[in-house]
């Protein structure tokens, strides 16, 4: 088996000097390896810093202590001590993160939206097009919808759109936190589907999803985080 | 989290390398201690508030204003070059060609007695081209590039909407193809939708030419949309500095965390 993605002596503190100085101890000691085709969905009721650590992997947060090694064109990098632009190309190809929420760009349109990424790896234009247009038709958004910029969709449909972009050229490591939140159970399917196809692709996945039925679905295994939860 | 920049591979060398710049006014501190690299392609921020240093660190860094201590270098052919030990005339032509300047007031940029073709054109001839159609016609292709219709082309720049103006300063800029452009608060004088219009504008420009810029600016969200790093200034100095998101999402210095907190998801 690959190793994808190695967590080794994670911790997580947050330090709020505006709330004189108040220490919020979140990860103590996280520890896991994710291999190619795994897919590790966190549990742990909310609050345990599931969300927390998904951001540590993405290079979001900084750990308090601790590395995350990443498997980026068959060397290991680690993302925690990485330069800024090292870990954006460790995005740009690498590594993606999905949340619930778009982050709109505005009078961007959602063909373009979902194009981008795949531009950006030097995806051909017309290959982009086409495959954007596929992805939004299996996550059924209207066509009427596609020339227009996502601000003014409703919750879901820019969620799809969001899910569209990511998962149009799936990156070998996929992080994903709760991207099925407020989808239909159709949607909510070819989300299943999605993450089934990359895993195939010999992708590996860390997940949260808050949807008990999805989540049996899509793991191969479990990290419960509050055997690593620190003490308050 | 900022979407994917079309970024070409990382390049081995930095474009502009500065070490310890300080900007003394008298006793008062400008800025201070300022150092950082800046690759190509990348897009590095500057914040804080008001009265932060910002502005006197842009200056010093685009060869406006001379830094008390320090040096700046940025790379020309294979070498990196001190931009204040070279002489005077061949820095002010660096600042025309290998790097461009958009002011905060775009009358500080624009000419503004001359046509907007000629401010755009201008700076072809200055990179030595004569031939009058090709000029005429570069200029017209930047006009749209940045959303000005081209039968203004031989209209003055006062004719123009602030929004408009800024636009004509950008194609000024951008017209001879720089490898580093470095921006004061871009969008500052101007009303939230021509805002949007302009970082829209930007975003494209910067990432499909590839070009480096410094951008200063006390807005987060413009921050968050258009820059890769982003480096928080407060009394002249630098406090925290890293990827954008990062600094954003989980700042750890006092300051920070009260800039991010006033701008709830920036
Ligand atoms: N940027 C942040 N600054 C301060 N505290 C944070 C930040 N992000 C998360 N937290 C805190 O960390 C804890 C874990 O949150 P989170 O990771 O969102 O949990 P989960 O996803 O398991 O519900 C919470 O107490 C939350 O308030
Ligand atoms: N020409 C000047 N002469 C004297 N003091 C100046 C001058 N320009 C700026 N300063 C001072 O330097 C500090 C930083 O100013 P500035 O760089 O304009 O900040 P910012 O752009 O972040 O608002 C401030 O205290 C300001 O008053
Ligand atoms: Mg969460
Ligand atoms: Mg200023």
């Amino acid at each position: 088996m690959t190793p994808m993605l190695r967590a080794e002596h994670v911790s997580k503190a947050f330090v709020l000097h505006n709330q004189d100085a108040a220490v919020l101890p979140v990860l103590a000691d996280v520890g896991f390896t994710v291999h190619a085709g795994e897919a590790v969905v966190l549990a742990g009721p909310s609050g345990t810093g599931k969300s927390t650590l998904l951001r540590i992997l993405y290079g979001n947060y900084r750990p308090s202590t601790g590395h995350v090694h990443v498997s980026h064109d068959g060397r290991m990098v680690d993302i925690v001590t990485a330069d800024p632009r090292q870990v954006l190309e460790v995005r740009r190809r690498t590594l993606g993160y999905v949340s619930q929420f778009l982050r709109v760009i505005p009078r961007v349109s959602t063909l373009d939206i979902v194009r981008d990424p795949m531009l950006g790896r030097g995806v051909a234009d017309g290959v982009a097009t086409r495959r954007a247009r596929d992805m939004l038709a299996r996550l059924n958004l209207p066509e009427r919808l596609w020339t227009l910029p996502p601000a003014t969709f409703s919750g879901g449909e820019q969620q799809r759109v969001n899910i569209a972009r990511s998962f149009v050229d799936t990156t070998p490591i996929l992080l994903l936190d709760e991207p099925t939140a407020s989808l239909d159970a159709a949607n909510r399917d070819v989300v299943v589907e999605l993450v089934a196809d990359a895993r195939a692709r010999g992708a590996a996945v860390v997940g949260i999803f808050h949807d008990e039925a999805v989540r049996d679905r899509i793991a191969t295994r479990r990290l419960d985080l509050t055997t690593f939860k620190a003490a308050a | 989290m900022s979407p994917a920049p079309l970024s070409l591979p990382p390049a081995l060398e930095p474009l502009l390398t500065v070490d310890g710049i300080e900007r003394m006014y008298g006793d008062r501190v400008g800025c201070r201690d300022v150092s950082f690299r800046l690759w190509p392609g990348e897009v590095l921020g500057i914040v804080g508030e008001s009265g932060s240093g910002k502005s006197t660190l842009l200056r010093c860094l685009s060869g406006i204003d001379v830094p008390t201590a320090g040096q700046v270098r940025f790379r020309l052919d294979r070498e990196l070059v001190d931009i204040f030990s070279i002489p005077e005339p061949t820095r002010r032509s660096l600042m025309r060609t290998a790097w461009g300047i958009v002011h905060q007031n775009p009358r500080d940029g624009l000419r503004m007695d001359v046509s907007a073709g000629g401010n755009v054109g201008e700076r072809l001839m200055d990179r030595g081209d004569r031939h009058y159609g090709r000029i005429r016609g570069s200029a017209l292709d930047w006009l749209e590039r940045v959303e000005i219709a081209g039968e203004r082309i031989d209209d003055r720049p006062r004719q123009f909407s602030g929004g408009m103006q800024q636009r004509l300063q950008i194609a000024r800029v951008l017209v001879s193809q720089p490898r580093l452009v470095f921006m004061d608060e871009p969008t500052g004088g101007l009303d939230v939708s021509v805002q949007a219009k302009l970082l829209d504008l930007l975003r494209v420009l910067v990432r499909d030419l590839g070009i480096a810029a410094v951008i200063v600016t006390h807005d987060l969200a413009v921050a968050r949309l258009l820059t890769d790093r982003l480096m928080v200034m407060k009394d002249g100095h630098v406090v925290e500095q890293g990827l954008t998101d990062q600094v954003l999402d989980d700042p750890h210095h006092a300051y920070t965390q009260l800039l991010a907190s006033a701008v709830l998801s920036a």
